[in-house]
């Protein structure tokens, strides 16, 4: 019977970095993945002569060789940047509405400031209040998070203790009045699913701080791109992977994990497992809820899933200036009101007036699309629920309906592209569902509110012994914590085995 | 354990609160995670066990296999996809794409109209050795030729090619069925007056629906062949169906098809983007590619080893996939012409021929992955599955 040091379930961001990371440490390590190729949300797929992006808008946390950031440090030491190549992403955003309100905000505090100070003078000063708050948050949580201060206290970090659990909107409510200027200041927190009131400002101060200290990225040949290199150095490794192969079981035996029953009907054997599926798919189906402890698996029903999305891919005739665009990201607003009124409508399957992100890669790397061509990817968050009660017969005239609605919504924003769309293919909540085995397509994991943080939960442990959790449903969601817990998951496991090997 | 210092945050106590509270309100019932998967796979199965209803001899070399379901459910899909049918013959586990060629309308059962081709394995199997009651296994609906909403004109001009006719016959019978207010011109090329599939039905259609035009092309028709000769030419589609700025043309037939009409289209000023194209398995013979190196025989022998797996015999001019499927090893495969990157393999040493507009990710490209389907062994090689 085979057996492994290690089973990884999953070739997400989160396996693919524990896989790897198991691996160079010597380790005997098998990684299973349902599909056919690596990355889970981190793929791309081919349609006419473009390949179209599905999951990344901006990369976060990689930083400069001058100023790394925390994922440029671990993707160094899985030895894989030498392989990549990153394309600096030279907007942090832009906000655009249909009345024809535009600007642009450039990852530098200085030209933010100013750009801001411009549009909206009556609010100079709580401006600047607001981002030497953000810049202060940000330094305590590094001071006492990164830097792990064993003397951390209220007095020395002030800010951290005030505002973490905040909800975001009431520090934008304490700052501005403006109701433009607060949505232009909360776009983010369509990276994060939660509404802002629903959302801790710690969340907020460290995306933003992070985007503009760390810059946001994007990678040549997309998040596959990624993927396949993070697999190339586990198959370098000795790694074993299988493709088109999924886990059916996970066997345990005293509350010890024993090994794995895959989909081709073999028992494989290993003493540890990192699962990048869902902890419901985890214990529900692999393991079977009897073999967990009952305070585990109310923990778990009782976190509410993060929303899904519906995402259109659109590739053009035509360069992106061509069609009025001039920056990667852009988020496409109708409506200021961030709050849950908002995000209500996130539980409707029609589109109206959402929210949306329109990311065009060629403009920072022109040699994403063919020459002459470009591609976007354009998202706005939905629940998956809703998809679930269509009777299957009324699920095509509905993505239709939606992506309608969804092309109106671009077009009044860029009112050209309809003429020069040569592919297009649209992705709905049950897609993700589909091809990410997500309970519900929860393309974050678990909604990404306080009470569901890290300071909260129990991350990728588990009450099985040998068993670890890696990807989204650990903490937070998005590729930097996703790729960054894998590596976590990896630290457990060699700790574990240190540990018995003394 | 130590206490965290973010248990002295403002606000903790309260979020604790709410934990605790949503602790007692948790749903009892078991994780459903069923019910999703359940309704997945009522849209997207991986197989569907289908029983044939029905076969219906076409033309002396065509029969049309009506499929249905055990449980009369059948997946939604949209005219023009293809199924792909997995099937054992002569020992050998492989696969075939098939158009849909009956209403997406109707979802009662599918209609695959199977033309024999030459030495062809499935096809003759098919035509001669199934029977009404036995069953079929296949995936659920693929493909990416179809009429988009969004984006096509709903004047729409097809040309088809042989058994490239099916995915229209799907297209034709929903607009008729459903009155869909757009507007179809059929230019049906075939060798001889004999090949033509569904005639009597596309004659009869296009004599009671106006918005459907009918226009069967022989390339070798009799003396006395009262109807339109020759091939598809620009002059012909400009004569039939006038301007066609605001049309999209759909294509489906084989390659040699494509090689003539798609530069007669070109030649009308029709851009890319109004031009879709469906799949019609690898190329017809690879050695006739531009960029096949002349050196290589066609039936050179090369070996490919399967890493961690037995080792087969490859001849140059055969699709990897097709060897490996003959030798015992079958990765899984959708269109078999290059598109779904489903039989995706790396090469890890070795060369291979593939096409040069195969759609292969790029990075896939970087690391050797290639689509055995449309890939060619130029030497020895190995491979990872
Ligand atoms: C999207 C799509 C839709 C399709 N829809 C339809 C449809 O609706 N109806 C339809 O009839 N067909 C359709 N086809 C084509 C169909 O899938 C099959 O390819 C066809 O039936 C031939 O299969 P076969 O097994 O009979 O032939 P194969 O065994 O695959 O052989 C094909 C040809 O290759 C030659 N050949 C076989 N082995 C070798 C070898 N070792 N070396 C060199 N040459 C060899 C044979 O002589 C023959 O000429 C479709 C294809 C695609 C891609
Ligand atoms: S089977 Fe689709 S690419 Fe080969």
């Amino acid at each position: 019977m085979a057996k492994y040091d290690a089973i990884v379930i999953g070739a997400g961001n989160g396996g693919l970095t524990a896989s790897t990371a198991l691996a160079q440490k010597g380790l005997n390590v098998l990684l299973l993945e349902r599909h056919n190729i690596p990355g889970g949300c981190a793929t791309s797929f081919c349609r006419g002569r473009f390949e179209f992006e599905i999951a990344l808008h901006q990369l976060s946390g990689l930083g400069t060789t001058e100023m790394p950031g925390p994922l440029r440090m671990d993707l160094d030491s899985l030895g894989v940047m030498q392989d990549l190549e990153f394309v600096e992403i030279s907007d942090l955003y832009s906000v655009q509405n249909p009345d024809g309100f535009h600007i642009t905000l450039k990852p530098n505090k200085e030209q933010i400031l100013d750009e801001l100070k411009n549009a909206f003078p009556h609010e100079k000063e709580a401006i600047d209040g607001f981002f030497d708050l953000v810049y202060q948050y940000a330094n305590d949580m590094i001071g006492a998070f990164i830097f792990r201060d064993p003397e951390a206290s209220r007095e020395k970090y002030p800010n951290l203790y005030r505002y973490a659990f905040k909800p975001a909107q009431s520090v934008i409510d304490d700052f501005f009045t403006d109701p433009l200027l607060k949505a232009v200041l909360s776009v983010y927190w369509g990276y994060l699913g939660v509404s802002t009131d629903q959302m801790a400002f710690a969340y907020l101060a460290m995306i933003l701080f992070q985007y503009i200290v760390f810059k946001p990225f994007h990678v040549k040949g997309g998040s596959q791109a990624l993927s396949n290199t993070i697999l190339n150095k586990f198959l370098s490794h000795g790694g074993t992977v299988r493709f088109n192969c999924s886990a059916e079981r996970i066997l345990t035996e005293g509350g010890t994990v024993q090994g794995v029953v895959t989909g081709q009907g073999d028992v494989v054997r290993s003493d540890y497992i990192v699962s990048n599926a869902s902890p419901m798919v985890t214990y529900g189906q692999l393991i079977g809820e009897e073999q967990i402890p009952e305070k585990t698996i109310t923990e778990v029903k009782s976190r509410q899933l993060s929303t899904s999305a519906f995402t259109m891919f659109v590739g053009f005739d035509c360069n992106p200036e061509d069609i009025g665009i001039h920056e990667s990201t852009n988020f496409l607003m109708v409506n200021t009101d961030m709050t849950i009124n908002n995000h209500d409508r996130m539980r409707r399957l029609d589109i109206d007036d959402e929210l949306m992100v329109l990311s065009c890669y060629d403009v920072s790397d022109p040699e994403f699309s063919p020459e002459g061509a470009c591609q976007t990817n354009i998202v706005t968050l939905k629940y998956g629920e809703p998809w679930l009660r269509l009777p299957p017969q009324q699920y095509l005239d509905v993505k239709y309906r939606c992506a309608e609605k969804m092309l109106q919504r671009v077009q009044a924003i860029y009112p050209d592209i309809r003429a020069h769309i040569e592919e297009i293919e649209v992705g709905t909540p049950l897609t993700h569902m589909r091809y990410l085995g997500h309970p519900l397509g929860a393309i974050y994991g678990f909604e990404q509110q306080t009470k569901n943080s890290l300071f909260f939960q129990p991350g990728r442990f588990t009450p099985i012994k040998g068993l670890y959790f890696a990807g989204c449903w650990t903490g937070d969601g998005g590729f930097e914590p996703t790729l960054r817990s894998g590596m976590a998951a990896a630290r457990s496991i060699t700790k574990q085995i240190d540990n018995k090997n003394v | 354990m130590k206490k965290g210092i973010w248990e002295d945050f403002d606000g903790y106590d309260s979020i604790n609160e709410e934990i605790k509270a949503s602790h007692i309100t948790a749903s009892k019932r078991a994780f459903e995670l069923d019910f999703a998967d359940q309704y997945i796979k009522r849209l997207h199965p991986d197989r569907l066990a289908l029983k044939i209803a029905d076969i219906i001899q076409e033309t002396p070399t065509t029969k049309t296999f009506r499929l249905v379901s055990e449980d009369n459910e059948l997946p939604p899909f949209q005219a023009g996809q293809y199924l792909s049918l997995l099937i054992e013959v002569q020992g050998i586990r492989t696969s075939r794409p098939y158009s849909i060629s009956s209403q997406p309308n109707q979802i009662g059962y599918y209609d695959i109209t199977v033309k024999q081709v030459k030495n062809g394995l499935v096809s003759t199997f098919l035509l001669n050795h199934v029977n009404i009651g036995d069953s079929l296994t296949v995936s659920g609906p693929q493909g990416n030729f179809y009429f988009n909403p969004l984006v096509h004109d709903e004047n729409m001009i097809c040309i088809a090619g042989g058994s490239g006719i099916t995915p229209f016959m799907s297209m034709i019978r929903e607009i008729v069925d459903r009155g869909l207010p757009r507007t179809l011109t059929l230019f049906y090329g075939n060798r001889y007056a004999d090949d033509i599939i569904f005639h009597e039905q596309l004659t009869h259609i296009s004599d009671h629906f106006e918005r459907f035009r009918y226009i069967p092309v022989i390339e070798k028709a009799s003396q006395d062949y009262q109807g339109q000769c020759g091939l598809i030419t620009a002059d012909l589609i400009k004569e039939v169906a006038g301007a066609s700025e605001k049309a999209t043309f759909f294509l489906c037939g084989p390659q040699g098809m494509y090689d003539f009409c798609l530069p007669q289209i070109e030649h009308l000023g029709i851009p890319r983007k109004k031009i879709r194209k469906e799949l019609y398995g690898p190329p017809l013979d690879i050695c006739k590619d531009p960029g096949w190196p002349k050196e290589i025989e066609r039936d050179r022998l090369f070996s490919v080893s399967v890493k961690n797996g037995q080792t087969i015999s490859a001849p140059a001019a055969s699709p990897l996939l097709v060897s490996l499927e003959k030798g015992g090893v079958v990765p899984p495969s959708i269109c078999r012409s290059g598109e779904c990157s489903m039989c995706r393999v790396k090469i890890l040493s070795g060369k291979v021929f593939q096409p040069a507009d195969t759609p292969v990710r790029k990075s896939d490209s970087q690391y050797g992955y290639v689509h055995s389907c449309v890939s060619y062994p130029l030497e020895d090689l190995e491979i990872l599955l």
